[in-house]
């Protein structure tokens, strides 16, 4: 019985804040007005769907969303493994404890402080990357405003960010390799590239199938605060994507039915894909559940 | 056995590899903080680059004295100390019930939890509630909506749980009842993983934006990433309407009071960033494993 009115307020928080909004998808349903509120706006079936996806632009949004997530999810994907794998060589202790600190330390910075970073250096004015760029090159070039270098500067970022500290999941994993087998493949004379082909990468091979399940489930999002700073108008062709939409449609210009359409969705096939994925995973023998 | 060419060649290009990606991720940082120490006539040449040129901390004058970073700065201290305290408790009530075997209900408590990882609502609806219920322009609404994380949720249950069954047994045979048993026996055991949680909040905290956009219309309650956010975002739009060449009586160029303020955001994290590596690394490990 304690124990039940310990967890009354975290019932009644997981009610309010996650179970009622779930409900309140209905309004995707709805043609929302704030005089009916959620419950009484009337019902207009699949208006709202069929709407955005008839409309270009929110064909385009969807297609910037999968585009951009998928480019960062396969670019990004194998750099944390690839610094784990060169941290777990490393036999100075110092050394590897000095690495780590440093590149997990960006994982902390939130995307204002990031993208600030990258809108001074690549400033065309007196940005530094652009001065080394007109050094070389002889002019300047405006690497925000080009939706190429926008692309690769938004890969990039990410990875920059992140792949330090999603090292840490793979580390773990490489701790639990039995370290006999490593001696066994230098005794058969196999070479480091060799030792990392069939002893490291097995023993990866459930944490990368894990990761990957979860990347699933974030196809379908490209977190707002990162796109938000880094966007402009000159390579929104590009960049505007599902969040900044609901953002800018729903919140600022009251849209609200047809993005929670477009965020039901977005829910809908996140929630698909993760299944999807773990069920191929289970077929193989690791599955998240 | 002494290591073979090849061997030796490849070990120093993983020193190398790792000592470049390192700097990769610091290098940068240390660039805007000599941006912001600089001279403005150095940072126009374009001069500065890993050390300050002349010296010159007008950037932080100009920072403190003609924009509102210290009232931001406090709203994001009040926001993140209350926010932590508010999810620390919510996430050890949540946890701690879950850890136990007897506990009525909790499996079905437990995947209500779990699949509101895998499905919510959206962006809209939750607004909408928040609407609904008046927290539009108070903390609370920055506060409520992510009050537990389900992750450092799971995080916290798999250490309650690997606590040894013993030491539940022995303090049952003295009487202890469940509250007691949770702030006196589980709760300082666990004071690594509580660390863990607290600084992985407290960072969520301190760098929330999105949702102070969201739900804070009035800009006395900004906190200090919306602020840094606006002034960067005017230093674009300056960039993309150029030759505003103005700059001749100035001392200071909108770059390097942005890159005052990145480090003004940025120093709390670093100040406390080394006392708690050492747990997070774990605290990640322990959420890794469970899945």
């Amino acid at each position: 019985m304690p124990l039940f009115l310990m967890f009354i307020p975290v019932i009644a928080f997981f009610v309010i804040f996650k179970y009622v909004p779930m409900g309140g998808v209905v309004i995707a349903f709805k043609k929302y007005n704030l005089m009916d509120g959620i419950v009484h706006s009337p019902w207009v079936g699949f208006d709202n769907f069929r709407l955005l996806f008839s409309t270009p632009t929110t064909v385009q949004i969807i297609r910037n969303t999968l585009m951009l997530s998928l480019m960062s999810i396969i670019i990004g994907f194998p750099f944390p493994i690839i610094l784990a794998i060169l941290l777990n060589e490393v036999r100075h202790m110092w050394f590897k404890r000095l690495v780590q600190t440093l590149v997990y330390l960006p994982h902390f910075f939130s995307w204002i402080i990031v993208s600030g970073i990258i809108v001074t250096i690549f400033s065309q004015q007196n940005g530094i990357v652009s001065g080394w760029w007109e050094s070389l090159t002889g002019h300047t070039y405006p690497f925000l405003y080009r939706e190429g270098s926008w692309l690769t500067i938004f890969v990039g970022s990410g990875v920059w960010k992140e792949a330090g500290f999603s090292a840490i999941i793979y580390l773990a994993a490489l701790t639990n390799i039995d370290p006999t087998l490593y001696e066994a493949a230098s005794i058969d004379g196999a070479s480091k590239w060799k030792q990392i082909r069939h002893v490291t990468l097995p023993g990866l091979q459930v944490t990368i199938v894990l990761m990957l399940i979860l990347a699933m489930g974030r196809v379908m999002e490209v977190g707002f605060d990162q796109i938000y700073m880094l966007q402009n108008s000159t390579v929104s062709d590009v960049s505007e994507v599902i969040s900044t939409y609901i953002y800018k449609v729903g919140l600022m210009g009251s849209q609200f039915s047809l993005t929670a359409a477009i965020g039901l969705f977005e829910s809908l096939v996140a929630l698909i894909l993760v299944l999807i994925t773990n069920a191929i995973a289970r077929r193989f023998g690791n599955g998240l559940w | 056995m002494k290591p073979s060419i090849g061997e030796r060649v490849y070990l120093v290009s993983v020193y190398v590899v790792l000592s470049a990606v390192a700097l990769l991720c610091l290098l940068p940082l240390v660039h805007i903080a000599s941006l912001s120490a600089s001279s403005l006539q150095a940072v126009s040449a374009g001069s500065v680059t890993l050390f300050p040129v002349d010296m010159s901390l007008a950037a932080y004058t100009q920072l403190f004295e003609s924009t509102p970073i210290l009232a931001s700065l406090t709203n994001s201290v009040i926001i993140t100390v209350v926010g932590v305290a508010l999810s620390m408790v919510f996430t050890i009530l949540a946890a701690y019930p879950l850890t136990r075997s007897y506990f009525w209900g909790r499996r079905v408590f437990m995947f209500g939890i779990v699949f509101t990882m895998l499905f919510s609502g959206g962006l809209i609806p939750t607004y909408l509630t928040i609407r609904n219920l008046e927290l539009i322009n108070t903390y609370w609404s920055l506060w409520l909506p992510g009050l537990v994380s389900v992750f450092n949720l799971m995080v916290l249950r798999t250490f309650i749980e690997n606590i040894p069954g013993e030491i539940d047994e022995a303090s049952r045979i003295d009487g202890c009842g469940e509250w007691r048993y949770l702030l006196q026996i589980v709760l300082p055991l666990s004071m690594p993983v509580l660390a863990t949680l607290a600084l992985f909040y407290g960072v969520g905290y301190w760098n929330s934006f999105f949702s102070v956009l969201m739900y804070i219309n009035d800009p006395a309650k900004y906190n200090i990433a919306v602020l840094v956010q606006q002034m960067i975002q005017s230093q674009m739009m300056l960039a993309q309407m150029n030759g505003l060449e103005s700059s001749e009586q100035l001392i200071l160029s909108p770059e390097m009071v942005n890159s005052a303020a990145i480090i003004i955001m940025v120093v709390p994290m670093l100040v406390i960033y080394p006392f708690l590596q050492k747990y997070f690394v774990k605290g990640v490990m322990i959420g890794a494993v469970k899945g």
